[in-house]
Formats: C-alpha cells, sequence, structure tokens
C-alpha cells in the first residue's frame, strides 16, 4: 500500500481540524470519490485518460463532482485514484481545488492510493483500516453530475440514525418515470424493493437483458411489510450518506466488490444476520446521474445543454478562464470563436479559439478549445474533444472525437464511432456504424454485457438475445452452454419487456434456460447426496422435461453440466481438493444409480451420434467450468471424465473417437477454449486407438 | 453530532460568517463560486455579499494609494461581474464602491488648501441631519427616505451638476455630499495634517472608505423600509392592485399601505410554484387580511381575466437598466406587456443600488436560462429528450411598458433615471468596461 501526499498541506489542514476541537469537529461534513471504476467501459479513451478527467460539455467530469460536494458544504474529501493517478493528482493540484490554491473550498483534500486494489471493494475495505472518517461522510463516484442539496438528506439520515443505531445508510435515489428514459440506466436495470413509508431498501437486484430469467426473487418474509414498493423507475448515480458502520462492513465481507451488485445486494440479504438497515431517499427534484459508459456520458451531455444541471450549466464557466455565453439558438460559446456566417450551429457548446469554416452544419453536438472545422462540414450528434481538426466536407455522426485526432476530407465518422486521442483518419474514409478506432490496438473484448455498455448507442440489434447462446453473469448459472440456437427456439428479443415487469410470465414459450437451471440444481441436489436417490431423481428430471418440452440437446447439456460442476466442486472443495481423475470417478460412482443415470437419460442411447453429442456437451461444460478452474485443470477435468466414463461404459471407443474427429469439438463460439481443453484429450484418444488397433491385431 | 444549523450547504449568512477569518484572496474566490453556484441569489443578497467583500479588500489588502486601491477594486470588480454578470447589482456596488474611494480621494486632496473643511460643509449638510432624524435612519442620512426626496435629489442635482462641470473632480468640498462617507464627523479624522497630493494618511483614508462602504449596505438593507414609506401615495382605498410572486419589497410595501387603506390585492403566483408559493405568502396574506384588505390569488394562466379589474400593476425589479428597462422575475414580463395593453399603471419597486448604467447590453443576454424542471418533470422521459424546453429564471421588460420607478429615494419617471445614476456613479466609472474580456 502506497500513500501520497499524506504530508505537506494536506495533513496540516487536517490537524488544525483536530485542534479546534470536538465540538467543531463534529460539524465537518466529509466526503470519499471514488476515481476509479475498475471498468473498461470507455475505452478507448481510459488507455490515456481517467475517466473522471475526460471532458462533459469541456468540463472534465470530477469538477462537477466535487462541485457537487462543494455545493454541500463538504470540508474534507479523500479521493480514491486507481489506474492513471498520477493524472489525477496532478490535475487536482493545478485547479482550484488544490489544498494548497486559496479558492479550494475543502480544508482538505486527500488522495490515497491503494497499490493492490482491483476493486472498489478494495478501496473501502482499505478505508477502514485508516481511521480517516470519524462520522457520516458522503460516498461518490468521480464521475458524478448531480445539482441536489444534500442538506434535507443528511437531516433525514441522522435522524434515523438517531432513532436506531443499525440505519447506516442513505442512499440518493432520483426518479425518472417509467417510461423510456434516456438518462436511465439501460443495460443493467437496477431494482429497488423500497418500504416507503419507511423508507427502507429491503431488497436490491440487478437485471440486464442477457438475463436467462428475467425475474426478480424476493424473500417471502419482505412481503410481511405492509407495504413494499418494487421499483426500476430509479436513476441511481450512486450518492451515499454512510456511517462508519458501512466500513465495517466491507470489511466483513472480504469478497464483495461492487457497492450495488455485491455489497447492497448481500447487506440487504443478511439482514437477519447483520441487523443492519439501509434507507433510501427518493427525491424528485433536482439532478443527478453517473457518466459510466458513453451512453449515459450522452445522455448527461444532453441534459446539460437543455439546462437539467443548472446552474451547472456550460455559461456558468465552473472552471477558470471558461467564458461560455449563451447565444441564440442555444449555442453555447466562448470567446474568439470565429464561425463563418454561411455556417448554421445549433444546440452546441462550441470552446475557445475554434474555427468553423463556411456552409458547416453543426448540430446537437459539443466542440472543445482550438479546433478546426473546415467548411462544408456536417457535425450531428457529436462530441469534439480539444485540438481536433475536421477537413472540408467530412461528416460526423454521433460519435466521440477525442483530442488531436485528425479527420480527413470527405470522410465520414458514422454513428457510435469512438475516435481516440491522436488518431488521423485519412481522406475520403468511411467507417461503418460502431467502429472503435484507437491509436493502440484494442484487445478484443466478447463479453456482450461489457460491449454494450462501452458503445455510446444503445441497440440490442447486434446482439442475440435468445437466451441461450449468451452468458450470463448470474452465478447459478455460469456453466452455460453454446448450444446451437437452431435446437432451441430462440426466446423472442420482444420479451426484453418483461425486464421491468414483475408479472408472472405466462407467455406460452418454452423457458430453457429455466428448465436447465431447475435441472442442474435438482441434480446438483442428488449428487451432493442432500436429498434423494437417482431412482426419484430419473422420475423428477423426466417429469420436468415433459413439462418444459425440453429437447434431448438440452437433456443432454444438463446432465452434463451438472455432473461436470459436481467434479469441480470436488476439485475446489476447501479440505483436500481432489485430483481431476478422482474427482471425476467420485462424482460419477459416488452415489448410487448415478452410472445408470447418465447412461440412461445423458447419452439416451447406444448410437455413436448420440455418444458424441453427449461427449461434446460434457467438453462445453468443461470449458464453461474454465471460468472458475484454470482452463488446463478444466482440460485434465474433461479427459478425466471420458476416461471414467470409457470405463464404466457410458461411452465406448468409437463414440470417443468419432468425436475426437468431430469438428464442432474443435472451434465452437469458445474459440481457443475448446481447443485447449480438447488438446488435453489427446493422450486419451491415442491411448484408445491404440487399444483398439491391439484387439484388432489379437483377433 | 451536531449538525451545523440550517444544514451543511453554504449561504450568504455563512460566507459573512467566514469573511472575518480568513484572507481576503480566499473569500473572493469563495464568493465567486458561491455566486456561480448560485447559492448566493437574488439582487439584495448578491449586493450585500459584494459590498461586504469591497470591504474587506479596502480594509484587509496592502495598497499606499488612491490609484492601487481602485486598481485592486476594479479587478476584484470584474471577477465577480465575470462570475454572474447576469445579476447587475454586482456592477453596480463595484461602481459605486469605487466613485466612493475617488470622492474621498479628492476630498483629502481639496481639504488640504482649507483646513477648515467642516465649516465649508456646513451650508450643504445643514438641512440633512433633521431628516435623518426623522426617518429615524441609525446612521447618518444616507439618503433622505420618503417624503424629503424632493428635496435630496434637488441637493444632488446640483452636486452633479458641479461634477459636470468640474470633471477633473477637483470640485469644491461641497460636492462631496453626494458621497455619503463624507459627513462632519469622519472628516475631522482627516484634518490630520495631509502630505502632498496622493500619500495621504492611508490609515484615516480607509477608514472613511470603509465607513462609506458600511452606509451603501446599511442603504441597502432599508431599502424597504424607505419604499414602502411611498405606499400610501401609490395605493389609493378601493384600488385592485395586481403582484406577481411579490417580493419582500413588494409584500412590505402592501402591508404598509393596508395598514392605512383598504383595498384589493390580485396575488399572481406561477401555478408550477403553488405548493411552495402557498407557504412563502402565508404571513402576507395574513398581514394583508388582519388589516382588512382583501388578496384574491390568480394563477397564471387566469390572469388575464383580472387585467381589466386591476388599477396597477406592481412589480419588483432585480435590477435596473439605464434605459429605463427593468429586469424582473420570469413571468412578469408578459404582465407588464398586458398591463400596457390595457392602459394600466405599471409601477417598479427597487431600491437605488439596482439601478445600473449599463446600457449596452443586448436583452437576450440579461436573461437567465434556469432548468425546465418548473414546467416538465424530469421523469417525463419522453418530453426530456425530445422537446427543447427553455426556462426563464428572469425576464427584461423594455423601458416603455413602465410607468413608475419608486426607489428610496421616491418616485421617478423613465428620464429621472439618468440623474439618478450620475448622482451615484462617477463618469469615470460608468465608462469603466467591466464587463470586458477579464484576465483568463
Amino acid at each position: 500500500m502506497s500513500q501520497n501526499k499524506r504530508g505537506g498541506a494536506a495533513s496540516k489542514g487536517k490537524n488544525s481540524g483536530r485542534a479546534t476541537g470536538e465540538e467543531k469537529r463534529e460539524d465537518v461534513l466529509q466526503a470519499v470519490v471514488i476515481a476509479d471504476a475498475f471498468q473498461t467501459r470507455f475505452m478507448p479513451f481510459a488507455v490515456e485518460k481517467p475517466r473522471c478527467l475526460l471532458p462533459l460539455a469541456n468540463t472534465p467530469l470530477i469538477e462537477y463532482t466535487l462541485e457537487f460536494l462543494a455545493m454541500n458544504g463538504v470540508q474534507e474529501v479523500y479521493i480514491y485514484c486507481g489506474a492513471h493517478h498520477e493524472q489525477i493528482e496532478r490535475y487536482v493540484h493545478d485547479s482550484r481545488w488544490s489544498p494548497i490554491s486559496r479558492s479550494c473550498p475543502f480544508s482538505t483534500v486527500e488522495f490515497i492510493r491503494v497499490a493492490d486494489a482491483r476493486s472498489i471493494g478494495d478501496f473501502l475495505r482499505d478505508l477502514d483500516k485508516r481511521s480517516l472518517i470519524d462520522g457520516d461522510f458522503i460516498l461518490v463516484h468521480g464521475d458524478l453530475v448531480a445539482n441536489l442539496s444534500l442538506d434535507a438528506p443528511l437531516a433525514a439520515h441522522r435522524a434515523r440514525r438517531e432513532a436506531n443505531r443499525d440505519s447506516c445508510m442513505t442512499m440518493i435515489l432520483r426518479e425518472a418515470g417509467e417510461d423510456e428514459h434516456n438518462t436511465k440506466a439501460k443495460v443493467v436495470t437496477p431494482v429497488f424493493v423500497v418500504d416507503p413509508r419507511k423508507k427502507r431498501c429491503l431488497h436490491y437486484e440487478e437485471m440486464n437483458p442477457f438475463q436467462s430469467e428475467h425475474y426478480v426473487g424476493l424473500d417471502p418474509s419482505i412481503l410481511e411489510d405492509p407495504e413494499v414498493e418494487a421499483r426500476t423507475d430509479l436513476v441511481d448515480a450512486e450518492i451515499d450518506i454512510c456511517t462508519p458502520d458501512i466500513l465495517a462492513l466491507w470489511s466483513e465481507s472480504f469478497d464483495y466488490e461492487l457497492p450495488r451488485a455485491n455489497f447492497l445486494h448481500g447487506v440487504l440479504k443478511d439482514w437477519e444476520l447483520n441487523g443492519k438497515m439501509i434507507h433510501t431517499e427518493i427525491v424528485s427534484e433536482g439532478y443527478s446521474a453517473r457518466a459510466d459508459n458513453l451512453r449515459m456520458y450522452d445522455a448527461i451531455t444532453r441534459d446539460i445543454l437543455s439546462g437539467w444541471t443548472y446552474p451547472f450549466t456550460p455559461d456558468c464557466n465552473l472552471l477558470k478562464g471558461q467564458t461560455y455565453q449563451l447565444r441564440d439558438d442555444h449555442v453555447y460559446q466562448e470567446e474568439d470563436v470565429i464561425v463563418e456566417n454561411s455556417s448554421e450551429i445549433s444546440d452546441a457548446v462550441l470552446g475557445r479559439d475554434t474555427q468553423v469554416g463556411s456552409n458547416t452544419t453543426i448540430s446537437n453536438s459539443v466542440i472543445g478549445r482550438n479546433c478546426k472545422i473546415g467548411s462544408n462540414v456536417r457535425i450531428t450528434d457529436s462530441f469534439i474533444w480539444n485540438d481536433v481538426s475536421i477537413d472540408d466536407g467530412a461528416t460526423v455522426e454521433h460519435a466521440v472525437v477525442a483530442d488531436m485526432a485528425t479527420i480527413g476530407k470527405d470522410a465520414t465518422v458514422s454513428e457510435g464511432s469512438l475516435v481516440s486521442f491522436g488518431v488521423q483518419i485519412d481522406d475520403k474514409t468511411q467507417f461503418n456504424t460502431s467502429t472503435f478506432r484507437d491509436a493502440e490496438d484494442d484487445d478484443a473484448e466478447t463479453d456482450d454485457l461489457s460491449r454494450l455498455q462501452k458503445s455510446l448507442v444503445y441497440s440490442l440489434e447486434e446482439f442475440d438475445i435468445d437466451g441461450s447462446s449468451v452468458s450470463t453473469l448470474a452465478d447459478e448459472d455460469y456453466l452455460s452452454d453454446d448450444d446451437s440456437a437452431a435446437s432451441l427456439t430462440p426466446i423472442h428479443p420482444a420479451s426484453r419487456s418483461r425486464l421491468s415487469s414483475f408479472a408472472s410470465d405466462d407467455s406460452g414459450a418454452p423457458n430453457f434456460p429455466s428448465f436447465h437451471a431447475d435441472a442442474v440444481h435438482g441434480l446438483l441436489e442428488v449428487l451432493r447426496g442432500v436429498s434423494g436417490s437417482f431412482d426419484s431423481e430419473k422420475l423428477e428430471f423426466m417429469s420436468l422435461r415433459l413439462a418444459n418440452n425440453a429437447s434431448d440437446a438440452a437433456m443432454r447439456r444438463a446432465v452434463a453440466t451438472a455432473f461436470v460442476r459436481r467434479s469441480v466442486d470436488l476439485m475446489n472443495a476447501e479440505q483436500g481438493g481432489l485430483e481431476p481423475a478422482k474427482a471425476a470417478k467420485q462424482a460419477l460412482t459416488s452415489r448410487k444409480g448415478a452410472t445408470e443415470f447418465v447412461a440412461d437419460v445423458g447419452v439416451g442411447g447406444d448410437s455413436v451420434v448420440e455418444q458424441v453429442e453427449f461427449a461434446l456437451a460434457v467438453q462445453r461444460a468443461c470449458v464453461s467450468s474454465a471460468k472458475v478452474i484454470e482452463i488446463t485443470k478444466a482440460g485434465n477435468l474433461l479427459a478425466a471424465v471420458l476416461q471414467q466414463m470409457y470405463d464404466l461404459d457410458i461411452l465406448e471407443e468409437e463414440g470417443i473417437v468419432a468425436w475426437w474427429g468431430d469438428d464442432r469439438g474443435k472451434e465452437g463460439k469458445e474459440g481457443d477454449a475448446m481447443a485447449t481443453v480438447r488438446d488435453k484429450c489427446q493422450a486419451l484418444v491415442e491411448w484408445l486407438e491404440n487399444a483398439e488397433e491391439e484387439s484388432e491385431d489379437d483377433e | 453530532m451536531a449538525p451545523p444549523k440550517g444544514g451543511y450547504a453554504p449561504s450568504l449568512g455563512k460566507f459573512l460568517d467566514t469573511l472575518k477569518s480568513r484572507p481576503v484572496n480566499a473569500s473572493v474566490e469563495s464568493l465567486i463560486s458561491l455566486l456561480k453556484r448560485r447559492q448566493i441569489n437574488g439582487s439584495e443578497a448578491c449586493a450585500i455579499a459584494t459590498a461586504h467583500i469591497l470591504l474587506q479588500v479596502v480594509a484587509k489588502d496592502k495598497w499606499s494609494d488612491v490609484n492601487e486601491l481602485l486598481g485592486r477594486i476594479q479587478l476584484v470588480g470584474k471577477k465577480l461581474v465575470a462570475s454572474q454578470p447576469r445579476e447587475l447589482v454586482i456592477a453596480n456596488i463595484v461602481r459605486r464602491v469605487l466613485g466612493l474611494i475617488r470622492d474621498e480621494a479628492s476630498e483629502d486632496r481639496n481639504d488640504n488648501p482649507s483646513d477648515s473643511s467642516p465649516d465649508h460643509r456646513d451650508p450643504m449638510n445643514s438641512p440633512l441631519p433633521p431628516a435623518a432624524s426623522e426617518a429615524s435612519s441609525p446612521t447618518r442620512p444616507v439618503r433622505p427616505p420618503g417624503a424629503l426626496a424632493q428635496l435630496g435629489s434637488f441637493a444632488r442635482t446640483q452636486s452633479m451638476f458641479n461634477l459636470l462641470s468640474d470633471p477633473d473632480f477637483t470640485s469644491p468640498p461641497w460636492s462631496n455630499a453626494s458621497t455619503p462617507g463624507a459627513t462632519p464627523g469622519i472628516a475631522s479624522g482627516a484634518s490630520t495634517p495631509l502630505a502632498h497630493g496622493q500619500t495621504t494618511d492611508v490609515h484615516a483614508f480607509r477608514s472613511e472608505v470603509i465607513d462609506g462602504i458600511e452606509e451603501i449596505m446599511d442603504e441597502i438593507k432599508q431599502v424597504d423600509e424607505q419604499v414602502q414609506a411611498i405606499s400610501e401615495i401609490i395605493i389609493h382605498p378601493g384600488d385592485y392592485i395586481l403582484v406577481h410572486q411579490p417580493s419582500r419589497t413588494v409584500q412590505k410595501f402592501l402591508t404598509r399601505a393596508a395598514s392605512k387603506r383598504k383595498f384589493t390585492v390580485f396575488l399572481v403566483v406561477d401555478p408550477s410554484t403553488t405548493s411552495a408559493a402557498d407557504d412563502a405568502y402565508a404571513p402576507f396574506r395574513k398581514s394583508m387580511a388582519s388589516s382588512g384588505s382583501i388578496v384574491v390569488t390568480v394563477m397564471n394562466v387566469g390572469l388575464m381575466a383580472y387585467m381589466s379589474k386591476a388599477n396597477k400593476v406592481i412589480l419588483g425589479a432585480r435590477a435596473i437598466t439605464a434605459k429605463g428597462g427593468v429586469i424582473v422575475d420570469a413571468g412578469a414580463a408578459a404582465i407588464a406587456r398586458a398591463a400596457r395593453a390595457q392602459g394600466r399603471a405599471v409601477v417598479i419597486l427597487g431600491g437605488v443600488y439596482k439601478i445600473s448604467s449599463e446600457n449596452k447590453f443586448q436583452q437576450e443576454e440579461l436573461i437567465e436560462w434556469g432548468d425546465p424542471s418548473k414546467y416538465v418533470n424530469f421523469a417525463d422521459g419522453a418530453m426530456v429528450s425530445q422537446v427543447k424546453v427553455k426556462s426563464a429564471v428572469s425576464e427584461f421588460i423594455p423601458g416603455g411598458d413602465i410607468d413608475t420607478y419608486i426607489t428610496n429615494l421616491g418616485a421617478h419617471t423613465r428620464d429621472h433615471l439618468h440623474t439618478i445614476l450620475t448622482d451615484h456613479y462617477k463618469e469615470e466609472d460608468m465608462s469603466f468596461d467591466i464587463y470586458g474580456k477579464g484576465q483568463r
């Protein structure tokens, strides 16, 4: 753990604060700013600049955050930096927020760097150790834009705290209506279950369009409350009023990473255990949102231009040296901007020294300082940062163009494109939608969810939302499969609308994911010896299959998944994790009837085709398990399972050899992983082939 | 855990409390950000804050001669104005203080040849003290209030004449009657022998300027009192008065009139702010009712139906420009125009400190745009994303729509405003380009 700048001015301010005695001390409001989100959503820009320094309406994001804190009378600010900490520190040091500068409204601005932090959770656990916080504090993120007044929520929080020591946190949430709203989180929908009278939050869950089940599971005890609301209409800017107890809770649960999906969900779930209560303050006035992905960045910029963040609009000139004025046609313009008469500009922000040529159209866009924009250029809905030059005749539509980029003559940068720092685009180049343009090559990102969160334009079109081909985040289903969609009727994308409804789903479509989850769950229970035997399980399994009208493929997949998961369980057991071979053997033989079950239900016949299918299912299950165990181990496991099945006569050698020759096993959607896992079986297959030859020789 | 009274958020009161304990520059910066965040809001608050900060500059900053002080005030003034250019009173106060300093400086210089300065001033000052005692103003007669306004402005007219005739401000000592600081008691402090020209006794000079600024502050505070003294002249028994979201000044003006006579008030409120407005005007309603006058609340939409009934429209000004245009709360401009069309009298209330010498503005630049939540709920996603909603915080009424301006000096017409301006501001300060490009 390294720490920076704890000497000098910062700690001096601290000491003097302490010295003034206890009474005064208690009046000081503290805030913690998390300036790293451990996400890659702002790639490629975040490669060179931390998110909180990216300009939003030509003002770095962190300015809005600090301005919000100053507006609410915060005195001491602790900033946790991760990536690019030196840039953030330098920026704040050179700005009016520097503790040395006279203009700083805070008595303390301190940077804390945690060397081995990998998540926000690590930051907060570190904070717990430092004992810097001695009262209620405000926890915000470095990408917050808000103009709310915290006075009333703070007073309410205090009152609750006095009434009950266990109410330890108040979340500030902004109502945003149930309909479509730009500023609402689109990809992940937070669901808050709230007791409206006590304002207590009872349950929290996040939903996303790739989820297999569009349900929120509630604890029955929640419904014992006389009044409960489940709300998805809230903008959660993650402004929390916390007590130090919160930090202790973070420390207790060492594996929590995210403040909402992990921490909040967990603490609420374990309410019976920890007894801590979390409240919500749902406000219907003021503005608050986090620019935590590019789409929100887009939405917040629009909100700023339409004045929702007043007084934090461009013409309030937050930064020293800004000289924005509101002109006609809703154009915020700084001094020394040269615009040719024949060009049309509406709803835009133009930074200083920017030149706009003739016959150019700019609408709904933000243009930074010192940009050169040629003539006959069309810029719509875009974000052009500083020092960009756009040559004559170019078109930029709904894109982000970072500092120092150059766009050549007649080039077209179309919807959703991200042009990173210093990129040069040649004349007459055309970009298709959603192109990432980066000076350094960005590593390929495969996770659909994070890809969706990284794009500027929210569109589900390019994603295959059929519930079966998409890996989900939920722990229960980590062994998702990749069965070709042809064997399963895809769930129509329209069913996404169920995302925010809690009515029971009685549409006629067969619900495969739920069959898979239930079947795997049931099998695992039996395998673990928690309940039942395989005789009864077989009955149950078949009835489940009939009820869901599941295909053979789905069944195979469920059986294979269950057994592989059991093996993984055994390998990862806390005391005495087993070798893959032993684990496979134990999984297949320890329970009476397991072997027969696999042979009857899993493979379901003696033909080679069915054996190949089952072997493929096992392979895929192993590949999925590579998410929890190392990939080489997954390979070993596959070899061990196949070997064991061969020994137990579940699979015959023809089946395994045919599987080895099957193309589907060589490269699947998982790409490398399939091949890697498969390679481990080479020895087994060779041995089998040799055995075959030997037996032939014998004859 | 004792939270500070009234929450943590900074405000004018808290800002003023911290003034003494902080270095001047820090206070200036903090005021700038408060103005930018609109946490000090409204012309009176802005004026008071500006006066206080300039007082600190005069009192705490190091300066050795008048020019240095003037430069310093101009610099701070420019910064403050840049942080909230639409609040014209900030520039007004800066100019007043600049003028004050020039007056003191010229007085000091003129004191030199004639060391019996008190005698010189006597003839000018003698009519004023009785006025002061009448108005029971706690300090010296800043501005003769109420009925004496005529006399006061007459006196100033004279002084203006002298000013104009003598632009090098070697004017006779009695010209500084227009500066509040020039009172016999203080001036006697200047009888300490002065060196030559600029190098005056800085200490005495400083305290004179400080006294001057304090009197400006008193003037701001007394505006309501002095304005309401005129209410009986404006409001007659049985009148129908239409007011729009009355400011404190307007409310006091009406209550004072109601204590003597009975009349009807149409209280126009914005439908979007009714829930809050009901609370805000409850004490006003109560005091009106107790004195027997009637208050009718009118929603903005139904306003025009009542216009024909009303005799007078009374509006509180945020600022008054040199040409007579007035900046008012949003919604009032339409009322003023309707009143004009119907031929009803439009009366503007506001202290002298709200009258601005600035006239180079485009009227669009004076309008402040707020957040649209007044008209559109942010929760209405479709509206927020598809419709451009502009919501004005302030509006501009052209001078032609206004009949009477009532300040703490009395009632004026549009033509008269210029006289008040020249009385209160020095020529060189009026031409000082306070809005120009500052240092970045």
